[in-house]
């Protein structure tokens, strides 16, 4: 199994959530977070003072799934995601060693 | 196609340093930034694009962000073409600070907030509207003007405040280039406060652009090496920047750093001191009339100066006279006295008692002599009185246990004994001592040797008789045996109570050393003083005293260690383990490795051993007693540590394993280099008349003491007394240790397989 892992722009996540389940996908977790990438936080147009407080507003969006579609999830939450401006945020996967479903008890695959 | 940067080549050229490799880099961004403002269609009027702040003043480092405006005619609307300039850079990958105003809107920021307001200072024009960027400019710098008191005010505010946070550049072990004290910002700071009307005093603007040159070539090769916007010169990156600016080795290299950051740091003080004069104005001042102070020197206004028709040709008292007057005010000397001292008559040699007096005089003022000193010294007045001071100048101790160069370190720590003078019957010897104790460092061979030598000569020049030059070399032989006993050994011992009071010799050398040895620690580094080391010199002394009063040496240690208490709960012939305050008692049936069961037990709860001590009874029990001092600053967790105590003495604890963990989670990722290069062993079989003394030292971490104590058993060695204490980040422990029967160990052989066993289980806590 895969865990997908996604920041996005906060008024992208219902895009990325239609998408998912347009995709089939039905479980997936969302936080509200705040960051930073190259650009400081910053926009083209910018008039502010200096020194700017540099943590925006981003969801993160998390969502285990099996090996095999792993990357077309990622594209997925990409096309989605995307608005071409900066700040739109990053998609990685990482590898998930185990998981359970509380309730019955599966493992694996049956409990993604 | 979108233009690129290119930067690779300039950074490998490694002939381009310093200021010319950042104009170079400055040039290459401007064309790039050229090129893509005409990519973008920007227009020829309406619109223009300026490099403010560092990169206006064309001083671009390997790891600096690129800081522009796009300024435009209010009715334009440049929301494209901003997109078209930025994007190609955030895609460059390079750090880009920007902003999109008009004018008007600038202005408006920069009458506010000090940081747009000296950014604007430095614009420069790149592409599009010339006369956009102009109007910037110059309104920027009207502005600048009109407010400047406001400016200069905050600014010198914000400078002491980046001071005290970021620390000195010429000090610290790893100095902040940019935001340290005498470091690239105070030279920004000093320039705008020049635009603000303060002007630089004759001389001081070539001082700094020579020191500047230093600082910043360091950084460029700092970045250059780093890839990073950091301006922390990192002691794994010391050598390759000093290799690559041509210095032999770091320490030459960092002795340079440190000067420059010396002479940057003394002008920046004297022109805010100018600046604070200012501010306060007349309504602050009271014209009054000049302030005799000493024989040809006055006070005026607050400032220091000679007197009129005093001749410093003529009168060679007269340098010290003025140091000794802005000590006793803490005032600064006026810069025509200081210009005019220069061609003062030097001292006749040997030293006149006038002279002498106020020598001392000037450090009896405490603290602020250190100023004076420095003030001193960069106007080239110290060396004539001072000779020797120039191979001390600056010169770096480049270890985490010591904060200040050498030469800081003994005007400190003589500014230091200032205050404890009532210790002592001879203040002027205190004095004196405690400036030359380190005299001998800096020189090939031992420092203490050296320094005694070194004071057989300079003390005669200052005029001292030949008892009194005995006392001062007394002073400098023996100044690190009250701390290094008191900490290293074992205070109830005869031998080692013995030993320091035939080494001091007399009553008056004792007090002299004590005062010295607190002034020296509180100048050394945070690691060097502290209530248990103060407490421990304090028993030291008192016993010391006692034997040289006339006193006997049994009486001066009946320390009276086991208590009569704790010989009770012996008798009980039971374990019992009491714990208060700082201090654990463990009596329990005697056996080999108790000691290091309970060594390990507290390493293991986060406790660091501070002393120990052992007693065996004739009744097959053991009494240890530790006193301790938790690592993390909180409460010791006493229950926690007897319920561990009570199952690693029942054999229920896997102590080895545990330990190992625990060192694994509490690793240190980087070690700064403390005074100890690897582990070693020194036996001591002279000191004490009853046990051998092991001096064990060694990288610091988990476990160590725990290992060191169970290779000593692995030998079937008895631990009576040790003192553990830990400088920076060196382990340095002392034991007294006996043979299973009782007795010093004097057998070669037997010797050898200690130093091995200690030395193999050190090797192997090092490699964790």
């Amino acid at each position: 199994m895969k865990l997908v892992t996604a920041i996005i722009k906060p008024h992208k996540v219902d895009d990325v959530k239609d998408a998912l389940k347009a995709a089939g996908l039905h479980g997936m977790t969302v936080d509200e977070v705040k960051g930073f990438g190259r650009q400081g936080g910053k926009t083209e147009i910018y008039r502010g003072a200096e020194y700017v407080v540099d943590l925006l507003p981003k969801v993160k969006i998390e969502t285990v799934v099996p090996d095999d579609i792993a990357d077309q999830v990622a594209d997925i939450i990409v096309n989605a995601a995307r608005t071409g401006k900066i700040g739109d945020g990053k998609v990685w996967i990482s590898p998930v060693e185990k998981i359970i479903r509380i309730r019955t008890g599966e493992l694996g695959d049956e409990a993604v | 196609m979108t233009p690129k940067l290119d930067r690779k080549a300039l950074l490998d050229d490694s002939s381009n340093r310093g200021v010319s490799f950042c104009t170079l880099l400055s040039d290459k961004v401007d064309t790039w930034m050229r090129e893509l403002w005409t990519n973008a269609g920007g227009p020829e009027s309406g619109a223009a694009l300026v490099a403010v702040g560092g990169y206006g003043r064309a001083e671009l480092s390997p790891g600096s962000d690129i800081d522009v405006y796009l300024i435009h005619d209010p009715k334009r609307d440049v929301g494209a073409l901003a997109e078209s300039i930025w994007y190609p850079i955030w895609d460059e990958g390079v750090k880009l600070g920007h902003a999109v105003r008009s004018v008007k809107e600038t202005l408006s920021l920069a009458s506010d907030d000090l940081d747009t307001a000296t950014a604007i200072l430095s614009v420069r024009h790149l592409a599009g509207d010339q006369r956009l960027s102009e109007e910037l400019s110059t309104k920027g710098r009207d502005l600048w003007q009109k407010r400047s008191k406001r400016w200069l005010d905050e600014m010198d505010v914000r400078v002491r405040a980046r001071h005290l946070e970021s620390g000195e550049v010429a000090f610290l072990l790893e100095p902040d280039l940019k935001n340290g004290r005498g470091g690239l910002r105070d030279v920004h700071a000093i320039g705008w406060a020049q635009l603000a009307g303060v002007p630089l005093l004759p001389g001081d603007h070539d001082a700094i652009a020579e020191a500047y040159e230093v600082v910043l070539s360091a950084r460029v090769e700092l970045q250059r090496r780093t890839g990073r916007h950091s301006d922390i010169l990192l002691l794994e990156e010391q050598d390759a920047v000093a290799a690559a600016l041509g210095f032999d080795d770091a320490d030459v290299f960092m002795r340079a750093l440190s000067t420059a950051a010396r002479t940057i740091a003394w002008v920046s003080d004297e022109l805010w001191f100018r600046v604070r004069s200012l501010l306060d104005g007349p309504s602050r001042r009271k014209l009054r009339r000049d302030e005799e102070a000493l024989v040809g020197v006055v006070l005026r206004d607050g400032c220091v100066a000679l007197a009129a028709g005093a001749e410093p040709a003529n009168d060679p008292y007269l340098v010290l006279r003025v140091a000794v007057t802005a000590a006793r005010n803490d005032a600064r000397i006026e810069r025509s006295t200081l210009d005019r001292l220069v061609e003062s008559k030097p001292l006749a040699t040997p030293w006149s008692e006038e002279a002498r007096r106020l020598f001392v005089e000037l450090f009896l003022a405490g603290r602020p002599a250190v100023e004076v000193v420095e003030t001193l010294d960069q106007r080239g007045l110290w060396e004539p009185i001072f000779p020797e001071w120039s191979v001390i100048r600056c010169r770096p101790q480049r270890n985490a246990y010591h904060r200040f160069t050498i030469d800081r370190h003994l005007s400190e720590a003589a500014a230091n004994s200032a205050a404890l003078v009532d210790r002592v019957d001879r203040p002027d010897l205190l004095v004196v001592g405690t400036l030359l104790h380190d005299i001998g460092k800096g020189r090939p061979g031992d420092h203490t040797d050296v320094g005694v030598e070194l004071i057989a000569e300079i003390a005669p020049r200052m005029g001292f008789d030949a008892d009194d030059t005995l006392i001062l070399q007394q002073m400098c032989r023996h100044h690190l045996l009250l701390p290094d006993t008191a900490t290293r050994r074992d205070l109830s011992d005869d031998g080692t109570i013995s030993f320091v009071a035939e080494s001091v010799g007399t009553l008056t050398c004792l007090r002299l050393l004590d005062a010295l040895t607190e002034a020296d620690s509180l100048a050394t580094g945070t690691a060097a003083w502290g209530s248990w080391k103060e407490e421990l010199v304090g028993v030291l002394v008192d016993r010391v005293a006692h034997v040289l009063s006339g006193g006997s040496v049994a009486d001066a240690t009946d320390g009276g260690f086991p208590t009569q208490h704790q010989r009770d709960l012996l008798a009980q012939r039971r374990r019992i383990i009491e714990a208060v305050d700082d201090q654990i008692v463990v009596i329990s049936p005697d056996r080999p490795g108790l000691f290091s069961r309970v060594a390990g037990v507290l390493s293991l709860n986060g406790l660091t051993v501070l002393e120990a001590a052992a007693h065996s009874a004739e009744n097959q029990m053991a009494l240890e007693q530790f006193r301790v001092q938790s690592n993390f600053d909180s409460e010791i967790p006493w229950d926690r540590v007897i319920r561990d105590l009570e199952k690693a003495l029942d054999g229920r604890l896997a102590l080895a394993a545990r330990l190992e963990e625990r060192s694994k989670t509490y690793r240190r990722p980087r070690r700064l280099p403390g005074l100890v290069t690897h582990p070693e062993v020194i036996v001591d079989n002279h000191l004490s008349h009853d046990a051998t003394v092991l001096e064990v030292r060694a990288p610091d971490g988990v476990g160590v003491l725990w290992r060191i104590t169970r290779a000593l058993h692995e030998l079937d060695l008895d631990i009576t007394s040790a003192k553990i204490q830990t400088i920076g980040t060196d382990a340095v422990d002392s034991f007294y240790v006996r043979d299973s029967e009782g007795r010093k160990i004097t057998d070669h052989d037997y010797l050898g397989e200690i130093r091995r066993s200690l030395l193999y289980s050190l090797e192997r806590a090092s490699s964790n």
